[in-house]
């Protein structure tokens, strides 16, 4: 044996003995080996077969059937770039061709010559406030544009090198407090560099030694203004700092707090006179946060939301068991525990109207009590918090910022169902929900508020997290459990349903964070106030991760009823730039297209559904005219078709062939009877298919089909009306040009000659179309045509 | 027990078990492809679909456990269109040949590549015996035929065709006739057939029926027989003991001649019509007054016979040859008059004549052109060589030794499943055709042929997944596995260690298993003829 092979033998090893040697060992191996070696070398996937009971035909199928495990060793930083569809609709397309020519790879390449770079598309990141999104390792950047990525990766190589400055946190004087400031630290706010805010403000405080509370706060929910601090002092109104910057804070802290001594205050000035001096003139292209920098306190875009799964948000630091506690946390599963018996939990659950978040909307009363009236001894809850959908982050904001809410929802659950035992399914895109939910579960098993005897009571209930190895597919609920049993994420056959034959066989309950979230509330305001909320047949509140053309994207809860345009003219506050609303996207995925005209329409399960479309998890996207219906339709199409399981007939070859037929389409090579093929596909891919990932992948195509059909027809006539799809536009200089030769520059394959102010030309049979060009352009002179 | 309705039809079933199995019970067959029983129910092709009647939904019935109340339908135009679409979209991404192009291109559909193996085997006695089955006349034909099928060979593009016609001959004639054709002498008491004209359309027709137990007369002008054969091709095209040699073994089988008289329009009359349960016309291309000789009249349409079963205006009577249509080619002739013999036993037999289906929409998977890149798959199965040329002359032929080689050099490009293909069976049931939901791009063709036992080929691998589930069941210690998901999802081995080393002992269950062709002996016919 190599000295090499006895190393990974070793590694491995251990690995298995912390994971054991069962089946569903299987996936947590393969992440920890994929995360010691960046990818899956074949000795040491053989030294498992060895030593476990894991056959190599499992380990074959299962690391080929998650995205997040490669088979060759992959650079030293991975860059991805997101595709979701926020970042779609804002050219992420561009972005990733622009990586692609800048880490000079040929086709089939991922990784560049010198192996620093592998480049990969994700399906969402969950920024999509911050579009177009590209994460490198841990580092997220927002707004990228494909004529930066030079300088995004200089960027990233030198702080990378760096390393991150760790500066001693600051401890404040408990004596002389003067105020709060509340720091926003979602994944939206850490991306946009929340986390060099916080360091920054900690630095100005010590250097100032003002003494004040800094609280890391969860999502605030106003994505779009991230990083967020707000600043309370007793007797004055909040004030929010909206995208605000490293070096912006020491002069925002100041004119708020008084430093201790006035020598102090002279210096701090001095030096901070002295950085706006040099940071002056060197405006980061990739960010643009110059304008809005204080913003109200936003009142039209909270002021029609309503908090229930997001109750106290941006006031509570996710991991502050004790501030839960004091806001009535974990005071709902006493009162089941010591005043509820299991079916007044359920009957209570049933009678608030609660339907399941994740997008079918089964009632979630009816779904427990299915569970409970199974006489198995062994039962399972599980959070289903593989939120999947490209252009939804819902669940991601929910585990991050109110574990201990979903927690307690959980054990309700359980408690109400007879379960034991519970299971976080986090996907593995999330790692800050797992590593939250991972903190609050040790906090809550440190409290007694999980494992035996809870709050003295008979119920006993573990929990454990199981992170997903990137598979939309696993959002079913029997392709979850297949996936949680060492198993590729194959949806099977219902009946049985996992109530009855769940999880290792046993009745399980799985529920969306989302839905999960919720029951706290109700059952300490009663069901008859949950039911109070809402339509007719959708009752409380629902969340949306509002994304697209709107001025303020961001995370909402608005009441079920809420039509659409109110969310996007009243929270959204309208379509930015002065376009015209076109159409949402509602449902991610196996939703649909609703056109402006159907704004009123409102969020409601089955308003949404006769309309061709349905509430999905979550995810609304808002389009413009600029944005073509048959890209969009093709977007999604093309996420669902890679997602496929590739078991039924229907959805693995239908979708392809769909697909090929939308390409054909958005090269103009469509014929009229293409549209009648397309249809047909689509209406048997829904009727052929098991399970909900082929029986709603055609949505999007049929909604567009029907609400935007001239815009197919217009294709087919060898025209896009969006100016979107690339084989049928070309770019243009009007008289516009003066000849600045910005663009010539930029031009990445010389299509534009250098002529200094002249009217510049574009060679149509160079031009890769990348919108560069048009980007750069300071006098708008390019049109597409 | 729990009661359900399939098919209007009242049944009772116990708990768990499915609607297929339950609808066996009555009799009733719902087709499927991915389903085996003992191994993992886990529906893929979606070809066993039924409906729901009270949910008005599709399900796949052999993964649907009955329940009670059930109403089922499993016969319907919309349950059959489900069940086309399903196929033709299996179809869309299944590459292969059903039938290799050289047969498709034959006029007489002979099984060229199952000679080819047999003639490389050296078992010329089973290779002519596969001939004749389709064409009656092969010594003659191997001199005179202008051999379409080779202008269709796969391997024409790589070098040069497989000499096909040549290695027909060789089975003729080195395959003993003593041992393929016994003389079926005709029972007492058989019908009788006679058919008019001794070209290669009378002799063909006559051969099959003599094979199919029919006494048989046959006409002709000329002193012998032969037709056109004889009297027009020069011997040193056709040396006329070869014809000579074939008209024998008819006259062995006990076919009548009766020969040096024209067919006139009384003898037609008085002679014939009245004698013979059936009549063959094969009187060679039509004159002005042929019509009138055996009293035809012409269709609404002009024609004299029927396109589809050959059949004339005249109850019994039927046509083949020249007198059809114009043709150049002998084996066109030959086949017409196998054709034709068929459907004279369909009218003797049943009286009403039913439709043959042809041949080639029997075909529903086709290649096309190679790209490049495949003919090193299909050169896996052969030898690089050369077109092997007679060393003694195109008219002496090929030596034995010759032919073996030259038959060796086939591409083995017909699939090794043509009885027991579901894909194709079910294709053709319920008319499914390839090209409806075809993609842009084509598969590529892959064969791995690492193993002694069998041949796997991805490209008809539908992905059902029996393979992988009888590796695991029964602990290969590599096995099979799924790769990737989606459209892409592939059936290979785990750590990239060859098929080979795969399927140890299981290989045979697996081939067995296989719906389609993706996994067959590599070494096995299923046409042999008995």
């Amino acid at each position: 044996m190599s000295k090499r092979n006895k190393a990974v033998n070793e590694i491995t090893d251990q690995m298995v003995a912390r994971h054991g040697t069962a089946v569903d060992a299987v996936i947590p191996l393969l992440q920890d080996i994929q995360q010691e070696f960046n990818y899956l070398p074949v000795p040491a996937l053989q030294r498992i077969c060895e030593t476990t009971g894991i056959t190599p035909s499992r380990i074959a199928g299962i690391s080929s059937f998650y995205a997040q495990f490669r088979h060759s060793p992959a650079g030293k930083h991975r860059i991805r770039v997101c595709t979701g569809t926020a970042c779609h609709v804002k050219g992420a397309l561009f972005v990733y061709e622009a990586f692609r020519r800048e880490l000079k790879l040929e086709e089939e390449e991922d990784t560049d010559a010198s192996m620093i770079f592998t480049l990969e598309k994700v399906a969402c990141l969950g920024c999509c406030t911050l579009a177009p999104v590209v994460r490198i390792d841990e580092v997220t950047y927002g707004h990228v544009v494909p004529e930066n990525v030079e300088g995004l990766l200089r960027d990233f190589l030198t702080k990378h090198q760096k390393g991150i400055d760790r500066q001693p946190v600051y401890q404040v004087s408990q004596s002389n407090i003067q105020g709060e400031i509340r720091i926003g630290l979602g994944s939206c706010c850490v991306a946009s560099g929340s986390s060099e805010v916080k360091s920054q403000l900690e630095q100005t405080l010590a250097q100032a030694r003002i003494s004040v509370n800094v609280r890391e706060v969860g999502c605030v929910g106003i994505c779009n203004q991230v990083p967020i601090m707000e600043i309370i002092k007793p007797g004055e109104n909040p004030v929010f700092y909206a995208k605000i910057k490293p070096e912006d804070i020491r002069g925002v802290v100041l004119s708020h707090f008084k430093s201790e001594g006035y020598i102090n205050r002279f210096k701090t000035g001095f030096f901070n006179l002295f950085e706006n001096i040099l940071s002056d003139g060197m405006p980061s292209s990739f960010r643009k946060y110059l304008e809005e920098q204080r913003d109200s306190p936003l009142s039209g875009f909270l002021g029609p939301q309503v908090n229930i799964a997001t109750e106290n948000r941006g006031v509570s630091n996710p991991l502050d068991l004790e501030g839960y506690r004091q806001s009535g946390g974990f005071e709902s599963l006493r009162k089941c525990l010591t005043r509820m018996t299991t079916q007044k939990v359920i009957d209570e659950v049933t009678a608030s109207g609660l339907r399941g978040r994740g997008g079918a909307g089964f009632p979630t009363g009816r779904k427990w009590q299915l569970v409970k009236d199974q006489a198995d001894a062994e039962k399972y809850v599980i959070c289903n918090g593989d939120e999947g959908d490209p252009g939804a982050f819902m669940d991601r904001m929910l585990l991050e910022s109110y574990p201990f809410r979903i927690i307690e929802g959980m054990l309700i659950a359980g408690y109400a169902t007879g379960a034991s035992n519970g299971i976080f399914y986090i996907r593995a895109e999330y790692p800050l929900a797992v590593t939250r939910v991972g903190e609050a579960l040790r906090i809550c098993r440190n409290s007694g508020l999980i494992g035996t005897s809870i709050f003295n009571s008979a119920f006993s209930f573990d929990i454990r997290i199981f992170a997903g190895a990137g598979a939309f597919v696993c959002g079913e609920e029997t392709a979850l459990i297949a996936s949680v049993e060492g198993n590729r994420g194959l949806p099977r056959m219902r009946p049985p349903y996992p109530v009855e034959k769940g999880l290792w066989g046993k009745p399980t309950l799985v529920n969306n964070t989302e839905t999960l979230s919720l029951v706290p509330w109700i059952i300490h305001h009663g069901a008859k106030a949950f039911s109070g909320i809402g339509t007719a047949g959708s009752k409380g509140t629902k969340v949306f991760a509002l994304a697209g053309k709107v001025k303020r994207g961001g995370l909402i809860e608005v009441p079920m009823g809420t039509t659409i345009r109110k969310i996007v003219e009243e929270i959204g506050g309208g379509i930015a730039g002065d376009r015209k609303f076109k159409a949402v996207q509602i449902g991610g995925p196996s939703g649909g297209c609703l056109p402006a005209s159907m704004a009123d329409l409102p969020v409601d399960f089955e308003a949404l559904k006769e309309a061709g479309t349905m509430m999905g998890s979550g995810g609304l996207i808002v389009l413009d005219e600029t944005d073509c219906m048959v890209d969009i339709a093709h977007y999604f199409l093309s996420f669902t078709q890679s997602q496929s399981c590739g078991r039924c007939t229907f959805c693995r070859i239908g979708t392809r062939r769909m697909l090929d037929i939308l390409d054909k389409i958005r090269e103009g090579k469509g014929k009229p009877e293409d549209l009648t093929i397309l249809e047909k596909l689509a209406r048997s891919t829904i009727r052929g298919s098991l399970c909900g990932l082929g029986k709603t992948a055609p949505n999007p195509v049929l909604t567009t089909l029907l609400y935007f059909r001239e815009e197919y027809e217009a294709h087919l006539a060898g025209h896009c009306p969006a100016g979107k799809c690339l084989p049928l536009i070309r770019y243009e200089v009007t008289a516009d040009c003066i000849g600045c030769t910005k663009c010539a520059q930029r031009c990445p394959s010389d299509a534009i000659a250098f002529k200094p102010y002249e009217l510049h030309t574009i060679d149509v049979e160079k031009c890769i179309k990348c919108d560069i060009c048009r980007q750069v352009c300071p006098a708008d002179a390019i049109l597409i045509l | 027990m729990i009661k359900l309705t399939i098919d209007h039809q009242p049944v009772e079933a116990q708990e768990g078990t499915s609607v297929m199995e339950a609808a066996s019970m009555l009799g009733i067959t719902i087709p499927s492809m991915c389903y085996m029983q003992g191994y993992s129910n886990h529906p893929s092709c979606m070809v066993c679909l039924v409906k729901d009647l009270d949910r008005d939904s599709l399900f796949p019935s052999c993964a649907m456990p009955v329940s009670e109340g059930m109403n089922i339908l499993t016969v319907s135009a919309e349950v059959e269109e489900a069940r086309r679409e399903a196929l033709e979209l299996l179809l869309s991404d299944h590459r292969g040949d059903c039938e290799a192009p050289c047969r498709l291109s034959c006029p007489a559909f002979m099984d060229i590549p199952l000679m080819n193996r047999l003639i490389a085997a050296g078992d010329f006695d089973q290779a002519i015996r596969v001939v004749k089955e389709e064409i009656a006349l092969p010594l003659v034909l191997g001199f005179i035929c202008p051999a379409p099928c080779e202008k269709a060979c796969k391997r024409k593009p790589m070098d040069q065709a497989v000499s096909i016609c040549l290695l027909k001959r060789s089975a003729a004639i080195y395959g003993t006739s003593t041992n393929t054709v016994k003389p079926w002498l005709p029972n007492t008491g058989s019908k009788k057939v006679a058919i008019i004209g001794t070209g290669p359309a009378g002799l063909s027709a006559a051969f099959y029926l003599l094979r199919a137990g029919y006494a048989c007369v046959l006409y002709d002008q000329h002193e012998k027989a032969g037709g056109a054969m004889r009297y027009e091709i020069p011997d040193d095209h056709l040396p006329k003991e070869m014809l000579d040699t074939e008209i024998g073994e008819i006259v062995r089988m006990g076919a009548e001649f009766r020969m040096g008289n024209p067919v006139t329009r009384e003898s037609f009359q008085q002679a014939i019509l009245p004698d013979f349960d059936a009549i063959i016309l094969a009187a060679g291309a039509r004159k002005p007054d042929t019509a009138g000789i055996f009293g035809l009249e012409p269709d609404e349409h002009g024609a004299f016979f029927n396109k589809s079963n050959f059949s004339t205006s005249i109850p019994g009577v039927f046509g083949c040859g020249n007198i059809l249509r114009e043709q150049r080619m002998a084996v066109h002739s030959a086949a017409q008059g196998k054709m034709a013999a068929k459907h004279v036993e369909d009218y003797l037999e049943g009286g009403i004549s039913i439709e043959h289906k042809e041949f080639r929409h029997t075909v529903v998977s086709v290649t096309g052109t190679l790209q490049k890149s495949e003919w090193n798959e299909y050169l896996k199965e052969s030898i690089p060589e050369q077109r092997v040329e007679p060393i003694d002359g195109i008219l002496k032929g090929l030596s034995a030794d010759e032919a073996i080689l030259e038959a060796k050099r086939c591409l083995h490009c017909d699939c090794r499943k043509p009885s027991s293909c579901k894909l194709r069976d079910y294709a053709v049931t319920y008319g499914a055709h390839r090209k409806r939901f075809a993609g842009p791009e084509q598969n590529l063709v892959t064969k791995s042929v690492q193993h002694d036992a069998i041949v796997y080929e991805t490209e008809k691998c539908i992905r059902c997944g029996l393979c992988v589930d009888i590796t695991v069941k029964h602990g290969e210690s590599f096995g099979l596995a799924f790769a990737g998901r989606g459209f892409d999802v592939r059936i290979s081995v785990p750590f990239n260690e060859t098929i080979r080393e795969a399927l140890t002992f299981t290989a045979g269950e697996c081939v067995k298993a296989c719906p389609t062709g993706a996994l067959a002996f590599k070494n096995q016919e299923e046409r042999i003829p008995e």
